[in-house]
Order: structure tokens, then C-alpha cells, then sequence
């Protein structure tokens, strides 16, 4: 650690006008050899968020692995709930809820190691959780695009579900970053995404299918208690912590 | 005055966390001791923005932070210690301090060399391209310390500091401390008596959610004339404090 006269201490009245600051060359010699230089992807994204750190959070995403995994799981799980309930707008209202508490327990108190430092940062952890939810459903969706050259399910899940969702999350964000705030951008994404389900099955005359379905009932409900469940254990009161 | 507290209380259940503390401070080293359970985390976390109270009022550099953008511009001038840092195994030092100094929100321009200088004052510059996962307890508490500072902040709340540093770093650990405080409000929650003896200008003690004690090192130090236990004259009148407060 350094003191006074150290790298990295600002000038003072005692130096002569002849001497060179050694610690102040050093330090900027370290910050240059040190310096990360941002991708384009990153330089966008800070553009466009107005925030490197939201930027940041965006390209950092898939690196924390166990999130990723457990997001990008959830994810296609909630794509083969839909695949597996056709036709029903409660499952296509139902599913990205899943994906979305899926993302927020990953990126959440649950897992994320460094949530209690993100909490205290000026950058709101729920702005950050929502770049996250982009990130992975587009990481997602450009994979999900590459495996629909060789799979006609893999084509059905991005088309019908990863690219979808990538639009909506983003749409969310823009919205989070335009009237800077994240609950703002979710009800955004959320009116969005319920508007043009509800369209698609007026159109079709489908609106009732999923309430006048009785062997849906118990799906649903599966899906909303582990749901609830998720909720309660992201939001618990940690322990040891008085 | 940067720190404002008004009859806080904090809950978890039954169980009364924080009861009922007043307390106002201004710049300088603010030592934050108490044994197990006492409340001295939970009432970092409500510094740090982190927790809100369940009653009482918070205000901090002149600012109340139930105000969203209130609370902002505090975590911009905030540094913050958990007692359990996460981090991210794959990043490495400089990536993680410069993630977190882009989350509070430091101009772009001024972090590469914000970073460096953080870096170096924890000593770190030999491993500031590591992964976290390689370093030991002691760097990554270090590193934890670095992020903290970066922001050169205003109010700076560290959460047991000295857990995993090794005598040599504990003082120049204090000596940073000092520095720091010449111009920032420090408060540090810690166990270890010699800590706040060495680097606190001014000391409180909590027991079961209140503070029992508020004084200088010297103030604490004659509370313990004539009481036998501890080795050192500070633990002696840490321990007559929490015996009287107990009784």
C-alpha cells in the first residue's frame, strides 16, 4: 500500500519546479500498460445506453458462467414450454415470466457473488439485470440462428421464441434507459409482449382456449408456484449478516 | 456533517438488528466495534444504501437516500466494503475494480487512471493482470479495499477490512486509512481492537443493536482502569463497556 510521497499521491508545494513526479509517471505508465481498450460492440452499447457500465454488464454477461448457464437453461426451457402448449395464451404469457424470474435469480441475490457490491453502486442493479436478460437472449438468439442451418426445432425455437423475446428485452431496455428507470422499461416490455399475444390470438379467435382447456389448469399452476417459489428465495433476508 | 442518523431502527423478524441509533459524523476514521450479532453490518448496509431502515431517518452527505436521485448521487461518492465479498473468478484485478468504478457511474475517461492508482495503494500492481481466482484471502480483500477507493469517495464504509491481512499490510492498511480521512468520512466495523486504537480518531461500541459506547480510543481506554479482563489496555475497556452494557 502507498502513503504520501508514493505512486499515485498528487503533487505537492515541496517538489521543485526540476523534479519529476516518479510516482505520478508510474501510475500513468500503469494505467496505460493496464488500460482494457472496449471492443465496437461495447463502445455501441455505451453509445446507446448511455452508461459504460451498463455497456460493461452487457459484454461481461456470458463470462460469469454459472448465471449463463442457469439463465441460458431456463430460457430454452420456458421456449419448450411453449412448444409444448400451442395455441395456449396463458403458456405464452406464462413463459417469458419464467424466463425472466429464471434471468433474475441467475443474475440476482441467488447467485450473482458481487450483488451486495452492485447494490451499492450508482448504476441500478435493476438496470443491470435487464441489460443481462438482453444479453442472453441475443447471445441465444445468434446461436439459436447458426443451429437453424442443420435443425428445423432449432429454427422453430429462434424464430418462434429467442428472437421474439430479444426484441422485447430490448425494447425493455430502451425503454429502462429513456425515462431512466427499469421498472419503467419492464412494464414496457411486459405491455408489449401481452399486447401482441392478445393480438395474435384475437385474430385467430383462439382468446379463450386457455381458460376453457381443463387438463391446462395443473401446468399453470406448477409454473406459477415455482414461480412464487423462485420469487420468495431471491428476495429471503440473508442470513448471518445482523 | 456526512452521516445523519435519526433514531434508526432495523428488524429482520423479532429479531432487532439495529435499535435505535443516533449518531452524527463528519470526516475523519470512525471505528465501528461490537461482538457477534451486535448490528455493526447491518448498520453498514443501511450507510451503504444497500438496506433501508425500518424506521428512523438516514441522511447521508447531506442527502436523504430514499430519494432515487438522491441516493444515486450518494453511491457516485460512496465506497463500500461488504463483510463477504463476491467476486467474479474470471475477471482480473484491473477488470473488476474498473467494472465497478463504470458502475458508480466515474467518467470513462478518468477510470484507467482512478484503477492504477487504486491498485498500487493496496500494493497490487504485481498481479494486477491475475484472475481473482488465483489470488489468496489476503489480495482478494485487497482488491476489495481497491474497488472501494477508486472513486476517491466521500463516505467510505469497509466491513471488516483487516480479516486476511498480514501484520505488515494491517499498518500500512491503517496508515491508508488515515490518509484517507483527511477529506472523506471513513467508518470501519471491525473485531479487531488494535485496529481501532492505531487508526480511529473517534470509536463507538455496539451491543444488541444499540451503541453502548461513543468516544475517542483514550475515552475507551480509561473505561477500562481496574477491570481485569484483556490483554491490552483498549480490550479492557472494550470488554468493562460490554460487561456494564450487559448488566
Amino acid at each position: 500500500m502507498i502513503f504520501p510521497n508514493e505512486p499515485g499521491r498528487p503533487s505537492s508545494a515541496h517538489d521543485s519546479a526540476g523534479d519529476v513526479d516518479l510516482g505520478r509517471v508510474w501510475t500513468s505508465v500503469a494505467a496505460e500498460v493496464w488500460r482494457r481498450h472496449p471492443g465496437r460492440l461495447e463502445r455501441t452499447a455505451a453509445r446507446l445506453l448511455r452508461s459504460s457500465g451498463l455497456a460493461r454488464a452487457l459484454v461481461t454477461a456470458p463470462s460469469l458462467l454459472l448465471p449463463w448457464l442457469i439463465s441460458t437453461v431456463v430460457v430454452f426451457g420456458a421456449g419448450a414450454l411453449i412448444s409444448l402448449g400451442p395455441g395456449q395464451p396463458l403458456v405464452w404469457l406464462v413463459a417469458p415470466a419464467v424466463a425472466a424470474v429464471g434471468i433474475a435469480f441467475a443474475y440476482g441475490p441467488g447467485i450473482d457473488p458481487a450483488w451486495e457490491l452492485s447494490s451499492s453502486c450508482a448504476v441500478s442493479h435493476r438496470m443491470v439485470l435487464l441489460t443481462r436478460a438482453v444479453a442472453v437472449f441475443a447471445l441465444n438468439a445468434v446461436l439459436g440462428l447458426l443451429a437453424s442451418a442443420a435443425s428445423g426445432a432449432a429454427a422453430a425455437l429462434t424464430f418462434g421464441w429467442l428472437l421474439p423475446m430479444t426484441a422485447v428485452s430490448a425494447l425493455a431496455l430502451a425503454a429502462a434507459v429513456a425515462a431512466r428507470s427499469a421498472v419503467v422499461g419492464a412494464g414496457a416490455g411486459v405491455a408489449a409482449w401481452v399486447i401482441t399475444v392478445l393480438a395474435g390470438q384475437t385474430a385467430s379467435g383462439q382468446l379463450t382456449a386457455s381458460v376453457t382447456n381443463a387438463h391446462a389448469y395443473l401446468p399453470y399452476l406448477a409454473v406459477a408456484a415455482c414461480c412464487a417459489a423462485l420469487v420468495i428465495y431471491a428476495v429471503r433476508p440473508e442470513r448471518g449478516l445482523q | 456533517m456526512n452521516v445523519v442518523l435519526t433514531g434508526v431502527h432495523r428488524s429482520f423478524g423479532k429479531n432487532k438488528a439495529v435499535d435505535g441509533v443516533s449518531l452524527e459524523l463528519g470526516t475523519g476514521v470512525f471505528g465501528l466495534l461490537g461482538p457477534n450479532g451486535a448490528g455493526k453490518t447491518s448498520l453498514l448496509r443501511m450507510l451503504a444504501t444497500v438496506l433501508p431502515p425500518s424506521s428512523g431517518e438516514i441522511r447521508l452527505l447531506e442527502r436523504d437516500p430514499r430519494r432515487p436521485a438522491a441516493r444515486r448521487e450518494i453511491r457516485r461518492r460512496l465506497g463500500y466494503l461488504p463483510q463477504n465479498l463476491g467476486y467474479y473468478p474470471s475477471f482480473t484485478v484491473v477488470e473488476f475494480i474498473e467494472y465497478f468504478a463504470l458502475l458508480k457511474e466515474m467518467p470513462s475517461s478518468a477510470v484507467p487512471e482512478a484503477v492504477a492508482v487504486a491498485v498500487e495503494r493496496v500494493d497490487l500492481g504485481a498481479k494486477a493482470k491475475a484472475k481473482l481466482r488465483t489470488l489468496s484471502g489476503g489480495m482478494l480483500r485487497r482488491v476489495g479495499i481497491a474497488q472501494a477507493i477508486v472513486n476517491d469517495p466521500d463516505l467510505l464504509l469497509l466491513d471488516e477490512p483487516t480479516a486476511g491481512l498480514d501484520p505488515e499490510q494491517r499498518v500500512q492498511f491503517r496508515a491508508l486509512l488515515r490518509a484517507l480521512a483527511e477529506t472523506a468520512t471513513v467508518i470501519v466495523s471491525t473485531h479487531l481492537v488494535e485496529d481501532v486504537g492505531a487508526a480511529c480518531s473517534e470509536v463507538a461500541l455496539m451491543s444488541a443493536g444499540k451503541i453502548v459506547f461513543r468516544g475517542t480510543p483514550d475515552e475507551l481506554t480509561a473505561r477500562g482502569a481496574g477491570h481485569g479482563v484483556g490483554d491490552a489496555p483498549l480490550e479492557r475497556g472494550y470488554s468493562a463497556v460490554l460487561s456494564a452494557a450487559r448488566s
